[in-house]
């Protein structure tokens, strides 16, 4: 602590600059956060349909011959596409994605060097990077995302990759948005469409942690509106069922991709906002504390003031 | 009474209908259908063109539609579709120069065939929007 009152007043001046800043960002955040989160509410009921629809799909006879829907005994070679942030300032969450990311990477197979990593956000990049992955490519990750056709490009690249054998499993690192308190690092399995890929890997965009819920969901789904009536997987496709799955999971790995950057992209926002918060009010109490102390040091100078005037007196009178 | 269906639209950007109806015909590739209760599960692919909507006592309800997919199960449909407006969202004179602006170029690409076929495929969505509007204006 500064020990004269120059000083401590400097100090509370440049407290104060801080806080008006960490205001600021947080209003820019806040905002933000907002229209990211609109878009994520708008986007879920269609990703979450499409999904399970395909999900479904992939368990009726017939289609498991589907280049994207096949599954491969070994997992080899893996495609991680990581959503991170551009900007820094947001907590835990860049730390968490990437943490999140590597442990699932090491679970899948033990050299590093075999998975190849996409990232979109600087800040992902940048710590995959210094670790050591093998980073193939990297997006630009737009602040708030305007439409779908921000992720074709990642999409189709995702999925020529899978189609030609480079990968045999692609999975997609992000942020899912559960509130503006709340957001969980999650990874998904994206190619092959496989309903019965590990819990971990699983998950409704947007459901918190109830993990595992799809399969529920379309065990629910199958008795609800087929079972009961002996449909049981029997679907007729228009025109034919190998169109229909060509032109649907395209759309639909395209869909899931951008889903993924739109719940990042809210879940970033709240998580600026939110460390802006207490960045504002520990800057606040800063404030007050170096206030007290200002005051406490200043009252100290002038009682010894003073009771050096009334000494010098007292000698006077002598 | 007959059975009604559970009826569901979205699109990427929103959720633009979900009701329970009595019939909703659908443009799919292979040509318009129309879905009531108790419909054999069926999952098409749409082409651009009109959704419609009906319910007892109530209004039809138009929608046009650029393309996307729909799922058929036992009392329950799920559309999920590229693009998709209600009559009344359609501003008509915008479709209008929309497609015009499409049929011009399109003249003008014709050596490009990859051009060609997306301006084809965007004025047949403009029709779609079109027809959807004036069918409002009609009633």
């Amino acid at each position: 602590m500064p020990a004269n009152t120059r000083d401590i007043l400097r100090r509370i001046k440049s407290v104060n600059n801080t806080k008006k800043i960490t205001k600021a960002m947080e209003m820019v955040a806040a905002s933000k956060m907002r229209r990211a989160v609109n878009m994520v509410l708008a986007t879920r009921p269609y990703a979450n349909l499409s999904w399970n629809t395909v999900l479904h799909l992939s368990q009726i006879k017939g289609t498991e011959f589907h280049p994207l829907l096949k599954k491969k005994d070994k997992y080899n070679k893996i495609l991680l596409v990581l959503i991170s942030s551009n900007r820094g300032l947001c907590g835990g969450y860049n730390v968490q994605i990437v943490n999140k990311a590597t442990k699932s990477i090491k679970k899948h197979n033990d050299g590093i060097k075999k998975t190849e990593i996409i990232t979109m956000g600087k800040r992902g990049a940048e710590m995959i990077v210094r670790q050591g992955y093998n980073v193939v490519s990297d997006f630009e990750k737009p602040d708030l995302a305007t439409g779908i056709h921000e992720v074709r490009d990642l999409s189709n690249l995702v999925i020529n990759g899978f189609l030609k054998e480079k990968y045999d499993k692609v999975m997609v690192a992000y942020t899912d948005f559960v509130s503006s308190i709340k957001q969980v690092p999650r990874v998904k399995q994206l190619l092959p469409i496989d309903l019965a890929s590990d819990d971990e890997y699983l998950g409704i965009v947007g459901k918190d942690e109830r993990v595992g819920l799809t399969k529920e969901f379309i065990k629910e789904k199958a008795e609800k509106y087929l079972k009961k009536e002996k449909h049981s997987f029997e679907y007729l496709f228009e025109p034919n069922d190998k169109e229909v799955l060509n032109q649907m999971i395209p759309r639909l790995i395209e869909v899931q991709l951008y889903q993924a950057l739109l719940e990042a992209n809210a879940s970033e926002h709240s998580a600026r906002m939110l460390s802006m918060r207490n960045a504002t009010d520990a800057a606040g109490e800063m404030i007050e504390d170096l206030t007290l102390y200002y005051n406490k040091v200043r009252q100290a100078s002038v009682t010894q003031e003073i009771s050096e005037i009334s000494a010098g007196a007292m000698a006077m009178n002598k | 009474m007959s059975k009604k269906i559970n009826f569901e639209i979205v699109t990427p950007e929103r959720t633009i209908l979900k009701d329970k109806v009595e019939s909703i015909t659908i443009p799919t590739q292979k040509g318009q259908i129309t879905v009531l209760s108790g419909h054999i599960p069926l999952i098409a692919i749409l082409a651009p063109g009109e959704i419609i909507v009906k319910n007892e006592g109530k209004d039809k309800v138009y929608m046009a539609v650029s393309g996307g997919f729909v799922e058929v199960l036992v009392n329950k449909v799920v559309i999920l579709a590229d693009t998709a407006e209600r009559a009344e969202e359609i501003d008509e004179s915008r479709a209008q120069e929309a497609k015009e602006r499409a049929e011009k170029l399109k003249e003008e690409k014709r050596g490009d065939a990859r051009e060609f076929a997306a301006l084809s495929a965007k004025i047949e969505k403009e029709m779609a929007r079109l027809k959807v509007a004036r069918r409002r204006r009609k009633i």
